[in-house]
This record gives C-alpha cells, structure tokens and sequence, in this order.
C-alpha cells in the first residue's frame, strides 16, 4: 500500500483553476521530486497535502486515513512533517528552544503546565541530537532571527524533521544558496531523510536528479509525468512542456 | 530553577525588608499598591509578551476577581460562610479563570486585530452591565466591604496596612513564582513560538487556538489574584477598576517595563506606582509627564527600561561598563537641566494668577523674566545634551566591542 494517495486532487481560488485533478502515489521509503515551471502550482500542492488550504474536491490519503481538509497540527501529529520555501522559524526564540518547540508534540508533552522543559532530560538531550544532526550545536542559544541565511535554512530543516515524522516535504530547500552551501544542504537533506520517504519541490535540476528516485512534472497544475529521472529526462512531452524552456545548467 | 535560586530568595529578602526601610504610611500604602499591579501587569505580559495577544480588556478578569472578592469579603462579614480572608485572592482568582475560559473560549481563535477588538468589545460590555446589574456591582458608587471579619490568621486581624502587605507580599511571590514557572512549561514554550509564528506553529502540530486560550486561562487567573488582593487593601471596588482606563493603565505598565522580559512588568509597575502616587502629589499635570514618558518609550525604548538594562550585557560581558559612567554623567547634567526647564515651563502655563516656586525663585505667568530664565534653561540643556551626545555615542561603541586580549570568550 501507497504511504500517500492523491486522488483526483482539485483546487480552486475563486475561478481560477490551480491544481487540477492530479492524482499520485508515494511509497514508503520513496525520494519523490516534484518538478515544473514557476507558477505550476507545486507549492499549492504542497499547502494542500500539509493542510494549509483545504482542496476543493478529491482525496488525499496518508496510511489508508484520510488526510484533506484536516487542520495543519492534525496532519503535522500524524506525521507528516514540512519545510517552507520562505524561512519559517521562530525568530526571537533560540536556536536550541526552535528544535525543543518542534519535539515537544511528538514526544507526548501535549498542552503540559505542570511540566518543566529544563527538567526533561530525555527531551533535551534528543533536541541538542539534533542540533548537532544539522550542525548548529554551537548556535544553540543564539536567537534563531540571527542566524546566517544558510543556517536558518539548516534550522527549518532540523524544525521539520524534529518529530520523527515518516513523511517529510522540502520545499526548496536550498534555494538562494551558493554552491557550497548548496553541497553541504544536499549531504544533509540525505542523512536526515535516511530511511524516511521524502518528497521535495527543486529548482536545480542536478540535485533533484541526484537525489530523487522517482520524479512528477507538474505543469499548469497537472501532472504530466511520473517516472524514474532516466526516463523523464528521455520524455518528449517533458522536454516540450519544462526540460526544453529552461536551460539544464550544468 | 537552581541557577536562579539567589534571585528568588534576593526576591524574598526584599519583599521581605522593604517596609521596614519605607515604613511610613505613604511607604507601606504605596508597596501595597505595588504588591496588587506587580502581579496585575505580570499576567498581563502573559498576553502580550509572552503570547502575542494585544489586549484591551484585561481590567475584566481584575475587576470581577476583585467584585468578588469584595462580595465574599461581606459574606464572611455577615457570618454566611467561614473563610479566612487570607485565602481571599484565591475567589479573586478563580472568578478571573472562569470568566477568562468563558471569554477566551471564542476571543483566542485569532490573534491581532481580531483579538484587540474583541477584547475592546467585552471590555465595554463589561462596563455597560455595571450600571445594569447595581446588585452585583455597586452602580457608580460601587460595593465596600471589610477586611477584618473572620477568623483571625495566627492572631492577626489585618487592622493595620503593614499586616496587608504581608499577605500582599505572600501572594506576590507566589503568583510571580508561579507565572515564571509557566513560562518554563511546554504551554508557556509554545506560546512564545505561536507569538513569533503562529503558521509554524501549526505545522508542527500545535493547535495556536489552544495554545492561546491556555495563556489566556492562566492571565486571567492570576489578574482575578490581583484583583482580590486590590479588595482585601482598599475594602471597596468601583466599575473604574475594570474599565478601559484600568486595562489601559496595565498595558502601560507591561510596555514601559518592556514586554521582552520576564522582569518587565515589574519595573514598569513601580515606576507606574511611584509616579501615580508621588507625582500626584506635586502636579496636576502629572498624567502629561506619564504620556510624554510612553511616548519617548515607543519611540526611544521599544524594549522598556529592562530592555535598557538588558542592553549593557555586552559591556558588562566586555567588563568596560564603567566606562560608560563618565559619560552618562556628563549627558545627565545637561538632560536634567533640559527637564527641568521643561518642567518648569510646563507647570507654569497653567498657572494662571499663581505664582510658581521653582528651586527657591518665585516666578509668576505675568513676569517675561520667569518665561525667559525657563525658556533658557531648556534651551541650554537641550544644547548641552546635543553636544555631549556624539561623545556618550563613541564611548558605546567602544564600550560593545569585544576587547582584543580576551577575544571571543565574551559568551
């Protein structure tokens, strides 16, 4: 069985049409990119299975349950963790307090007023684990607003995939960096999402080739394809639609 | 927790010794005042500085916590219950919860604007039904009551202010205990990232409405406390204690004190206190002067005084703080001048036919000699300020660099 099934996915803004009837199936274990022109509608679809906005028609499945229109925090307690394409961190918090937040759900601490985090040891000790995951350990008390854009980018990571969740979504995770940064982001990306399934919305083609195994072109709001990158990089109807307007930059 | 014990005890230690250094009358009716808008302006900044929430009603939950307790005050009275009057902010505060899960249970679900109004809205409302139900509230003349009923506590009949603020000074350490140790809970964790980023917040599986109406639940408790102990020292309660003038005074408080901090409702609540109950004495233009202070606060001091305490850490981590004293000092002469002048011209222009003592000359509305000796008095403060800004601006700079011979261990 599929871990996610989109199932005749619509979504509508007033007229306008921006994901229409796609369905997909992700397996578990699986590195899915989803690729496509600007304004294709890849973050909508993202908003739509994380919950952020409710579809307009069609179904959405994460481990047989269905998932559309619920609230974001049911989805996110499920397991479904994400990333933002804007940096979206807690930013008067510090570094430390921003992973400690995004544990606190998963490990059963609930609405708690009757607890001390400094006392939890269990909880603190995972969320300087993770620090260190994403190499940030000697940023921990410095507020996360001031973080060096690379590292914040490092920081949502760490925020999304802090709860263990078995489905995590990246939305252009290294977008705006510089090669190197870009590098070391991509190494990263691998070692956290090792045996969790992934799904990532790319821009530069290179790392969505390295690190997908299965690619879906989206294009004004369809899928037009879903394949291994061999095969999508041989697709005519690809290459016409995407592959041939923009460039491969090498 | 542990590293903080000498705060806590330097905390009890002062509540402790103050009214044995400020023991007269105005000294102790003043800490007592203190005692009551501590804990009112801490559970306030659980809104607003801990949570986000910008509220423009939380006088609500004081003033029925204190009706309450006015009226629970009269019941022992009357011998219709038994109940020590030591354990009065506890009603206090339990009618603050109620009345904050009634309200909260529809104000949270949005935060900003939404919020700010609503709270405006049960604010008036609240108010409005003052007048209607007299029974409950007193109509404009409000209900009084008597503290000295019921058993007595250990032989105490709280007959005398210093015994009131004793118990004023229990309940203070105890709700600002308590409000600090929310802060360190994953509730009160939470309410900090829903304040920074209520989306993210969401995604990470925290419903922010839930989040909210818990900060909500617990400021309106501990504002109900402050509300009871308000009953207990001034045995009587009026609709001015939850209007909008109340709710608007608290926000006051939070935001001079700097909402930042967990220790900025403190600060602001002294100063407050002191001005409203010293400066009241000297000038009826008092209520200008806190305006005037609000003001350059917004603009000059967007994180309070503790924010401009807080913004020496670096110097003082750079152990060049005393750098700075020399010249703060000289700044000083010439803004105190400028006050003064301010002041001077201030008080004079309303007058009237009076005459105004000012250190030790008489000047009069009449005389150009008075206006002139103020008008340059300022003039040259201003001057002076002007001139020695550029110097204390040099010696901040050099102050927050990090010193070459100790490197990067200024952490």
């Amino acid at each position: 069985m599929s871990l996610l099934t989109l199932d005749a996915v619509c979504k509508s803004f007033g007229s306008t049409r921006i994901i229409n009837d796609v369905s997909l199936d992700i397996e578990a274990g699986e590195k899915h990119a989803i690729i496509g022109p600007n304004g294709a509608g890849k973050s909508t679809l993202f908003h739509l299975i994380s919950g952020r906005y409710n579809v307009s028609s069609g179904a959405i499945g994460f481990q047989g349950k269905s998932i559309h229109n619920l609230p974001p925090y049911e989805i996110a307690r499920r397991g479904i963790a994400r990333s933002f394409q804007v940096t979206n961190i807690f930013p008067r918090m510090s570094v430390f307090e921003n992973i400690r937040c995004a544990l606190l759900w998963s490990e059963g601490y609930r609405y708690s007023f009757w607890q001390l985090v400094g006392r939890q040891k269990k909880l603190n000790e995972k969320s300087f684990g993770i620090l260190e995951q994403i190499g940030l350990s000697d940023k921990a008390q410095l507020p996360s607003g001031e973080l060096a854009y690379a590292q914040q980018r490092a920081l949502e990571l760490g925020v999304a995939i802090a709860s263990g969740a078995e489905l995590i979504m990246l939305d252009e995770p290294v977008a705006g960096m510089s090669n190197s940064e870009a590098e070391n982001a991509v190494a990263l990306i691998r070692r956290i999402t090792e045996g969790k399934t992934l799904i990532m919305v790319e821009h530069d083609m290179n790392i969505v080739f390295d690190i997908a195994d299965r690619i879906s072109v989206l294009v004004y709001g369809e899928i037009i394809a879903t394949d291994t990158p061999e095969n999508i990089r041989g697709n005519k109807r690809v290459q016409e639609a995407y592959l041939g307007e923009v460039p491969c930059d090498a | 927790m542990k590293k903080q014990f000498p705060i806590w005890l330097g905390f009890a230690l002062a509540l402790i010794l103050l009214p044995q250094i400020f023991d007269t009358v105005l000294g102790i009716s003043i800490l007592n005042q203190m005692t009551i808008w501590i804990i009112f302006a801490l559970s306030y900044n659980m809104l607003l500085g801990q949570g986000g929430m910008l509220s423009f009603g939380h006088a609500v939950y004081f003033g029925l916590g204190g009706f309450m307790s006015v009226h629970a005050l009269n019941l022992i009275a009357d011998e219709i219950i038994v109940f020590s009057i030591t354990l009065i902010p506890l009603v206090g505060g339990a009618v603050g919860l109620l009345a904050a899960v009634f309200i909260g249970s529809f104000s949270t679900r949005k935060s900003g604007t939404v919020f700010a109004m609503i709270s405006l809205g049960i604010g008036e409302l609240i108010v409005a039904s003052s007048l209607i139900f007299a029974d409950f509230f007193g109509g404009e003349a409000g209900v009084t009551g008597d503290r000295t009923y019921g058993p007595p506590f250990f032989g105490i009949e709280f007959l005398q202010d210093a015994e009131v603020y004793y118990l004023g000074a229990f309940w203070l350490f105890v709700a600002t205990l308590f409000m600090y140790l929310f802060t360190q809970t994953p509730a009160g964790r939470m309410a900090n990232a829903v304040r920074d980023n209520p989306e993210r917040a969401e995604f990470i599986g925290y419903s922010t409405r839930r989040v909210r109406f818990i900060s909500f639940c617990a400021a309106g408790l501990f504002a109900g406390v402050a509300g009871g102990l308000f009953a207990i020292n001034y045995e009587f309660i009026t609709e001015e204690n939850l209007n909008a003038l109340t709710s608007g005074r608290v926000l006051l408080m939070a935001y001079i004190g700097g909402l930042g901090f967990f220790i900025g409702p403190i600060v602001g609540a002294v100063i407050l206190t002191l001005m409203n109950s010293l400066l009241s004495n000297y000038s009826e233009m008092w209520m200008l002067y806190l305006g005037i202070m609000f003001l350059l606060t917004v603009l000059f001091l967007p994180r309070g005084f503790a924010g401009f305490i807080m913004m020496h850490q670096t110097a003082w981590q750079n152990r060049r703080l005393g750098t700075l004293i020399l010249p703060y000092l000289i700044t000083a002469i010439p803004a105190s001048l400028f006050l003064a002048g301010f002041v001077g011209l201030v008080e004079l222009s309303h007058k009237g036919d009076d005459t105004l003592s000012f250190f030790g000359l008489i000047l009069g509305t009449e005389s150009m000699l008075s206006w002139g000796i103020l008008l340059t008095l300022t003039g040259i403060g201003a001057l002076g300020v002007k001139l020695s800004g550029p110097r204390l601006d040099a010696a901040w700079v050099l102050a927050n660099t990090v010193r070459s011979d100790n490197g990067g261990d200024a952490q």
